[in-house]
């Protein structure tokens, strides 16, 4: 009877003061919905960050000994170690002459692997990968050929005649440099790969551990991290994380705190109800349950609505800035509910302590 | 009559304004510190992408190509063209000149000489600037260490200026130190192939690890280069590090190919592509061009961040407005007996509507001035912490810009939220309001 009673009491509370509860509802619901936006789009900061650095190309080079050839497997053996999520590409070079006598760097490599390694090389048109007498031409190699269309070379008395392809445009090296695909490259000079440029996914320990296996599995090469790459990314990613978290740390103060005094306001408003009931014969315990169960069926409700919500906003979020969606996490609905039905409860202890000391028929009188 | 109720609300009902206070207050200072961390997070970033070394490099027109593999000069130019030490000025004059963070002039040689045991060796060697003087303000000093973040010196890096006629101090790749072997305080003697001059006498004040093939050159002064190779004022590679604006597709067009008021917009942008533009403006007889794995890439992660800064900033707003209309409302709603006392004495709704729009009002110009101030403050302590250790001064902590958005946002939302509550208020008839209170 007791509980039957308690139920229906609440119902009528809930749905009496539709306005208030609403508001409430309204409160609980926001601060559910930050909470998982913002814990889901933290969970999955790291790794969209990584993917964007993925834009920097190459963190790992691998070098034969010094005027050597990489062996056969090499490039196989290389993407076995540094695992499967890695990028690869092979480069072998030489130096050759073209047809107005200028010496240029000539490199053999895979032109599709490096068009997925490398994706900050502007190349005006990449080549049919099916092509083999294709040359793409650095821009500053360009004007040192002079018949652009029928590109011919000379290595040590071998000539070849590629096709121009197109243009590469890097502000590096790349610019004095001739590109063509691998196997026609050896073909012609005898030259083999000599150089992997691998490229891992994830920060500095990542890459470490990828080196550590490649020095373990290739004895006979140079491994080598590019560190400025290594380091900035950790260091940034680092940064980032801090900046996220001290973020979230403030907007979901600001929130609780908010929340916590609408709550509390809504509650204290309703001195009369408390003395009213007092009057009738309820105890302290019972006007507590009471508040304690209306505070935690609206969390509960807002938390429900708060994650749909947030998880929505996590992914328009990630969709609009890093154009990959975040799905929502299962994972962080504990943190959620947590924070949730601890703001309720304090929501709803704080003002019962503040009301214990009054006087019932005082209240009821109107003094 | 007016302001003697406002300010008795005001008096009485401390704990209540209190309430409604604090959620601004908090509110405003979220806001605050999320705007100031999301507009000053360009900069930020960009210091710390510095470490990717130069966005622009700058060389001679000539006809010549590197041959380069692996870093290292296949054949080496000679008798190449140069650009002049001496033009870099005109850098400062350039329409985007304050963005420029760093400017590292080079001059690659091949040195030869004695080592200190006397035994004769062959090297790569590179004139660098390791601390110049570049202006009275702004960026003051520049250098090839500063351009090179990731370059580890144990030493210290070479005075520019010779220590005694022809004595020079240099700093060595740890490599060739390796192989010369030599430490820190050893001298021994250097000149180039062609040994036009009397060969100088170099003092190893460091020795640098670099990660990449400049770890078997040597380091000397840019004037001891330039000295030894016979070639005063000349340098052949120029790295120039800017604070740039990520591209897009207005950035990639030719500007000689724009109407000229388009062309004046793509100008005064600070895009690498415009600051390399203006960089050949100034010095004719060199060529720039962005560095394309550096400034692609910086531009998409920049952007990324900050993007991701001011997302964030957008659903604190929010999530913030949301809270602070809901204890605003809470605040009204709890005042209907005294919204019914005051009609049936006679207050026009207007008046009513009007005390409570003041008291909103107030509030939230006071709380938002304070969360500003709070908000700045904690913005910029959190980016001290943060970004720590950048070497570079924040700026001021206060954005003036701030305060009205701030404070306005607080008006609009505390307004807004307390409007559904006032008119509900309103509408009820004052007589049964107050005979369902008492």
């Amino acid at each position: 009877m007791a509980r039957l009673s308690l139920l229906t009491m609440l119902h009528r509370s809930l749905v009496h003061r539709r306005a208030r509860s609403f508001s409430a509802l309204i409160a609980m619901t926001v601060s559910a919905a930050v909470a998982t936006a913002l814990l889901t789009l933290y969970a999955d900061l790291d790794a969209k960050l990584h993917k964007e650095f993925r834009s920097f190309g190459a963190n790992i080079v691998v070098t034969a000994a010094d005027g050597m050839a990489l062996p056969d497997d090499a490039l196989a053996r290389a993407k076995a170690a540094a695992g499967n999520n890695s990028l690869a590409a092979e480069f072998g070079y030489a130096v050759a002459t073209t047809n107005a006598g200028t010496a240029v760097v000539v490199a053999g490599t895979d032109l599709s692997a490096v068009r997925r390694l490398d994706p900050w090389w502007q190349v005006s048109a990449w080549p049919e990968s099916s092509t083999t007498d294709v040359a793409l031409l650095g821009q500053r190699a360009a004007s040192a050929i002079g018949n652009e269309q029928r590109v011919t070379l000379n290595y040590a008395g071998h000539m070849i005649t590629l096709q121009d392809a197109g243009r590469i445009r890097t502000g590096g090296d790349e610019d004095s440099r001739v590109y063509m695909p691998l196997q026609v490259f050896t073909q012609w000079t005898g030259v083999r790969a000599s150089v992997i440029e691998l490229q891992i996914p994830g920060g500095a320990k990542q890459v470490e551990a990828a080196i550590a296996n490649l020095r373990r599995e290739m004895p006979e090469v140079k491994v080598d991290p590019v560190r400025q790459l290594v380091e900035g990314e950790s260091k940034i990613v680092d940064r980032t994380h801090a900046l996220m978290y001290g973020s979230v740390l403030l907007i979901a103060l600001t929130v609780a705190v908010s929340v916590l005094a609408t709550l509390s306001a809504s509650v204290l408003e309703r001195r009369r109800d408390f003395a009213l009931m007092k009057a009738l014969g309820g105890s302290q315990a019972q006007l507590m349950t009471m508040f304690l169960l209306e505070a935690l069926v609206l969390a509960a409700t807002g938390v429900a609505a708060g994650y749909v919500l947030g998880s929505a906003a996590a992914w328009a979020i990630s969709e609009s800035n890093f154009h990959a969606a975040t799905l929502p996490r299962i994972s962080v609905l504990p943190a959620v509910i947590l924070i949730n039905l601890t703001i309720a409860v304090l929501a709803a202890f704080f003002p019962v302590r503040v009301l214990r000391g009054l006087q019932p028929a005082a209240l009821l009188k109107g003094e | 009559m007016f302001v003697r109720l406002l300010a008795e609300s005001f008096r009485r009902q401390r704990r209540r304004k209190l309430l409604a206070g604090v959620a601004i207050l908090l509110g405003t200072t979220a806001v605050t510190a999320m705007l100031a961390l999301a507009t000053s997070i360009g900069d930020r970033i960009h210091n710390e992408l510095a470490v990717y070394g130069a966005n622009i490099v700058v060389y001679p027109k000539a006809e010549t190509l590197d041959v380069k593999i692996g870093g290292v000069d296949v054949k080496p130019a000679s008798g190449g063209v140069n650009i002049k030490e001496s033009e870099l000025q005109k850098l400062k004059a350039i329409f985007w000149a304050n963005n420029i963070t760093g400017v590292s002039p080079e001059l690659h040689l091949q040195v030869t000489g004695l080592d200190s045991a006397g035994r004769p060796y062959r090297a790569q060697a590179l004139g660098l600037w390791f601390g110049h003087m570049w202006s009275e303000g702004g960026l003051r000093r520049t250098g090839a260490p500063s351009l090179h973040p990731w370059w580890k010196l144990s030493g210290r890096w070479p005075a520019e200026a010779a220590i005694h006629p022809s004595e020079y101090e240099v700093a060595l790749g740890s490599t060739l130190a390796d192989r010369l072997q030599i430490k820190i305080g050893d001298t021994f003697s250097a000149n180039t192939s062609g040994a036009l001059l009397e060969p100088l006498t170099v003092l190893v004040v460091g020795i640098v690890r670099t990660g990449d093939t400049t770890e078997n050159s040597m380091l000397l002064p840019l004037t001891a280069a330039q000295t030894i190779t016979g070639l005063p004022d000349a340098v052949d590679r120029v790295d120039v590090s800017a604070r740039t604006k990520p591209e897009d597709a207005f950035a990639r067009v030719d500007p000689d190919s724009l109407p000229p008021k388009q062309r004046e917009i793509w100008y005064c942008r600070p895009y690498a592509n415009s600051i390399a533009y203006q960089i050949r403006e100034a010095i004719p007889s060199a060529q720039a061009e962005q560095v394309r794995r550096v400034e692609q890439s910086e531009g998409n992660v920049l952007k990324r961040i900050s993007g991701l800064m001011w997302l964030i900033s957008a659903a604190a707003l929010l999530a913030a407005g949301f809270a602070v209309s809901a204890a605003m409302a809470t605040a009204i709603l709890e005042r209907r007996g005294e919204i019914g006392l005051m009609r049936s004495l006679g207050a026009s709704k207007t008046t009513v509507g009007l005390l409570f729009y003041s008291e909103a009002a107030l509030l939230a110009l006071f709380a938002g001035a304070l969360g500003y101030l709070a908000g700045s403050g904690l913005a910029a302590w959190l980016g001290a912490k943060i970004f720590a250790g950048d070497g570079q001064a924040a700026g001021p902590i206060l954005n003036p810009v701030l305060l009205p958005v701030v404070v306005g946002l607080a008006l609009v939302v505390a307004i807004a939220g307390s409007t559904p509550s006032i008119r509900t208020a309103l509408r009820m008839d004052p007589s049964s309001t107050l005979r369902m209170d008492a």
